[in-house]
């Protein structure tokens, strides 16, 4: 049985219909990667999934149950965290309650305060600075880090290496790893191939708001021309 | 020294009015018209337990909770509807509650204003620094500095107030960690009710209990509100210091400029600086 099922989801924003038709599975403590050019419909599809956009028609389904009307607060209740394009740190909070906001509902496992620091010692020397004072790659950590705390079985990536510098996307990919090898599912959201190639071990291909090729990793490599013109600007 | 003292009394009673105000707006979006009419009720209110039980201190303790659930029940029931509308109709709603209380207040108290005396405590003034001074002044200038420190620790140091703070700037990602953003709004809501209603048992003694006082109070509100910086609470308590000293000087110096004064003050805010004289970036309080 899937952790998360999307079933023939329509999406409106506004009068516009954005997402047609869309199914898209993940499985238990797996890694499936989004993948979109820009305005393909890849963020609006992660917030259909965490509830911030009203699904015209179709049905989600997490671990087998029908969730389809609940609001993002019970979704999150349930275990899906989300990490936002562009971080969306609360620029009034400092580092540390960035993250202990999380743990305010009090969904209690394996992640707590101070795995996140062990995770990411940088958020730990940075602790009382503003959330707005932080570089990107900082941001991104601790966009991570409030998401984990909320111990969530489903992680939502949007987009986590955009703008940052390589050698930070490195330390952000073995930290997606060693997230994933603690039993959390995670689907990535990503503009091109690099990061999906390296984690995921299945693959959506979205553009024009619906789903144009999914598959095994694998196969994507046997597509990859095909892949490639569908994602590129 | 009395202007000084009149002059802080007025600030810190706006500030108490102020704080709720902009609390209500940095969280929910909407300018309550209807806070006067809470500030009024409560001092209402404070008159009704005076006359019932004989004691101030219970109508400052019960008048806040009493409109509190008012305010509660104004965010759940009417407001709530009409959070994804157009601005107006959040305005139009919150001006039909001032209808509303006003009738009701009308229907139960009636026309002719009330009074109360301050409590016995503060019956005698003192001398400060040669000039007699109420004490009754003094009381609200500590009691008003009590709860602006309260208010600072509650939303800098408590769970609650990182809640809203966090949810006042984003409240999609807070709804997003499991947090139920519709019941941070009503408690947001019913808690500058409460404080509105607290300004209107302190204001109670001094000052005739009437249907217009709510109106009065909610403009020099609305002052304060936008020299502060809308939906910030630091910006509240020094644009509430700033306009009570510059209406008790005005009043001892030059009584016929203190509107004048007072909106040169809102002009100059917001021409020079629209975003707010104490305004810091993204800040709650």
């Amino acid at each position: 049985m899937s952790l998360l099922q999307m079933r023939n989801c329509d999406v409106y924003y506004g009068k516009a219909k954005t997402l047609h038709d869309i199914s898209l599975d993940v499985e238990e403590g797996e890694i499936v990667s989004l993948i979109g050019r820009n305005g393909a419909g890849k963020s609006t599809l992660i917030k259909a999934i965490i509830g911030l956009m009203g699904l015209e028609r179709g049905e989600r389904l997490f671990d087998g149950r029908d969730v389809t009307g609940l609001a993002p607060e019970a979704l999150s209740r349930l275990g899906i965290a989300f990490v936002p394009e562009n971080r969306r740190i609360f620029a009034a909070l400092n580092v540390d309650e960035n993250l202990r906001i999380a743990t305010v509902m009090g969904r209690t496992g394996a992640w707590d305060l101070r795995r996140i620091y062990r995770l990411f010692p940088r958020l730990e020397e940075r602790k009382d600075t503003p959330g707005d004072a932080l570089s990107g790659g900082e941001q991104q950590m601790l966009a991570v880090g409030r998401g984990l705390l909320t111990n969530p079985r489903l992680l939502l990536l949007d987009e986590p290496t955009e703008g940052l510098a390589p050698l930070i996307v490195q330390d952000l990919v073995a930290a997606m790893a060693a997230i994933n090898a603690e039993g959390v599912a995670i689907l990535l959201v990503e503009q091109n191939l690099k990061v999906p190639l390296k984690l995921a071990q299945r693959q959506y291909v979205i553009d024009n708001g619906r789903i144009q090729w999914h598959g095994q990793t694998g196969e994507l490599l046997e597509n990859q021309e095909k892949i490639e013109a569908l994602i590129s600007l | 020294m009395s202007t000084i003292v009149i002059g802080l009394s007025m600030g810190l009673l706006l500030f108490l009015l102020a704080a709720g105000l902009t609390l209500i707006f940095g969280m929910l979006r909407v300018i309550n018209f209807a806070h006067g009419s809470l500030y009024m009720l409560g001092a209402y209110c404070a008159y009704q337990i005076v006359q019932t039980t004989g004691s101030f201190w219970l109508g400052l303790l019960v008048a806040p909770f009493l409109a509190a659930a008012i305010g509660a029940l104004m965010e759940r029931v009417a407001l709530r509807p009409v959070y994804a509308r157009d601005h107006v109709y959040q305005l139009l709603l919150t001006f039909g509650f001032i209808l509303v209380i006003d009738e009701a207040v009308r229907l139960f108290w009636g026309l002719e204003y009330k009074q109360i005396a301050p409590p016995d405590l503060f019956s005698e003034p003192v001398a400060i620094l040669g000039s007699q001074v109420p004490t009754y002044r003094l009381f609200i200038i500590g009691f008003g500095a009590l709860i602006a420190a309260g208010l600072f620790f509650m939303l800098e140091r408590s769970r609650y107030g990182m809640v809203i703070r966090a949810a006042s700037g984003d409240p999609e990602m807070v709804q997003t960690l499991g947090i139920s953003v519709s019941r941070i709004r009503t408690f947001v809501f019913a808690f500058g009710s409460g404080l509105a209603a607290l300004g209107g048992v302190v204001a109670a003694p001094l000052l005739p209990i009437e249907l217009g006082m709510g109106f009065s109070v909610i403009i020099d509100c609305f002052i304060v509100v936008v020299i502060g910086g809308l939906g910030n609470i630091r910006g509240a308590v020094l644009g509430a210091l700033l306009i009570g000293m510059t209406r008790a000087l005005g009043y001892t110096y030059a009584p016929s400029w203190v509107e004048f004064l007072t909106f040169v003050l809102l002009i100059a805010t917001l021409v020079l600086r629209p975003e707010g004289l104490f305004s810091r970036k993204g800040r709650a309080a």
